[in-house]
């Protein structure tokens, strides 16, 4: 497995990327148990102290709870909260994104929202 | 508990200072990157921290005794470098061989497995050896001893990429089966980033900065646009590196702080920069770099 490491994102920010995407893709189903932060560091050849960041970001989200003794689990509901935060957050601020460079372009709102739907049909 | 303690650590040599009031801790089984640039004192303070050498003024703790000859502290820690020595009258196989007589934590079994990986002769002497095959018996070496506090110094001079990269996942791996303290030194932060918790960096024999790899990687930023509104957004702000882009526009990297949120929303350009980057900011002598000397 590879990582961006030249990415401004910090490495264990995209562990929790990760994981979480596998739980969208239901490799990780709810309730159970996913890799532990020596797993995740032998398999990203991460520090170990990086891995669990990355897995106790998704524990303070109540994406993971753990278990005493016995490692991280999907909540259950991980995938819809994953979904409705990716939505709340990152498209967000993908838009924030979009509407500051439209500004330095001058481009309008109207023309924005046209090439918003131009996009779509494309697609 | 603390595996190093020091506190004040000066040295020198003659009379220049090669370490000068040094303090930090290094806390249980972590992997710490002594960063810095050449001259900085990074082999001078591991010689210190392994009992090779003197300081001069100031408190050195390893495992919380003094380290210069001091047995316990030899039985359970090592030091790797480009000076390590084995006696002539012995091959490499018995320079394994005679290893856990010094080191109880010795695998025997790990250090020939690695050794038969990287294909080096079993009868050849450590002092005929090529100056890669060196560094690689040294590491393979530093890494079977499993010492508590295990301290590379520049482990990947002489090593090909093949090597070093097999190095680096060997180091991650073993220290997955068996944590301990681990102080590895290198000039080439960008290298070995991903496999530290913590950085050290040391500059003129000075602690500069001693934080996680997070930290440091959110410790500065650069901002660059137009002369004026770089000024604008970066006063009264520490800044690190400026450079002129061209007679309109400036790149400055600065210490991150929570103002520069509203410089982002007038559009100023802020890029995160890579902990190797703020490394070398931070120790760099002149403001400009060296476009300073072109101009």
């Amino acid at each position: 497995m590879i990582l961006n490491t030249d990415s401004t994102k910090p490495i264990y920010v995209q562990i929790a990327e990760w994981l979480e995407n596998e739980v969208i893709a239901e490799r990780f189903k709810d309730d159970e148990k996913v890799y532990s932060q020596y797993q995740l560091a032998d398999l990203f050849n991460i520090n170990p102290a990086t891995a669990a960041k990355g897995l106790t970001i998704l524990v303070e989200e109540k994406i993971l709870y753990k278990k005493r003794g016995l490692g991280m689990f999907v909540a259950p509901e991980a995938k819809t909260m994953i979904l409705e935060k990716r939505r709340n957050e990152t498209l967000t601020k993908m838009v924030k994104d979009i509407v500051l460079e439209a500004k330095r372009l001058s481009v309008t709102k109207e023309e924005l929202i046209q090439l918003i739907h131009n996009c779509e049909e494309e697609i | 508990m603390n595996v190093i303690d020091c506190q004040k650590v000066s040295k020198d040599f003659r009379r220049t200072n090669a370490l000068e009031d040094i303090t930090f801790q290094l806390t249980e089984q972590k992997i710490t990157g002594l960063i810095g640039r050449n001259g900085a004192g990074k082999t001078t303070l591991l010689k210190i921290l392994a009992g090779l050498t003197k300081h001069r003024s100031g408190e050195v703790n390893v495992f919380g005794k003094s380290p210069y000859n001091n047995l316990m502290v030899s039985e359970n820690s090592i030091l790797v470098d480009d000076q390590m020595t084995f006696p002539d009258s012995l091959t490499l196989e018995e320079v394994l061989q005679s290893a856990p007589a010094f080191y109880k934590r010795w695998d025997t079994e790990f250090a020939s497995r690695l050794f038969q990986y990287f294909k080096l002769n079993p009868k050849q002497q450590h002092s005929k050896l090529s100056k890669g095959a060196k560094a690689t018996f040294n590491m393979i070496f530093g890494l079977s001893t499993r010492c508590e506090l295990t301290m590379f110094d520049e482990p990947t001079n002489g090593m090909d990429e093949a090597v070093r990269s097999d190095f680096y996942r060997a180091l991650l791996k073993d220290y997955i089966a068996h944590p301990r303290s681990i102080l590895i030194s290198s000039h080439h932060l960008a290298e070995i980033e991903q496999l530290l918790e913590d950085i050290l960096l040391i500059h003129k024999g000075r602690v500069v900065l001693h934080q996680s790899l997070d930290e440091v990687k959110e410790y500065a930023v650069a901002v660059q646009g137009l002369i004026a509104d770089v000024e604008r957004w970066t006063v009264g702000e520490e800044i690190i590196h400026s450079k002129r882009i061209d007679d309109q526009r400036l790149y400055v990297v600065v210490k991150n702080n929570s103002k520069l949120e509203r410089a982002r929303i007038e559009g100023a350009s802020i890029q995160t920069l890579a902990a190797s980057e703020v490394c070398m900011y931070v120790t760099s002598e002149t403001k400009g770099g060296i476009d300073d000397v072109f101009k």
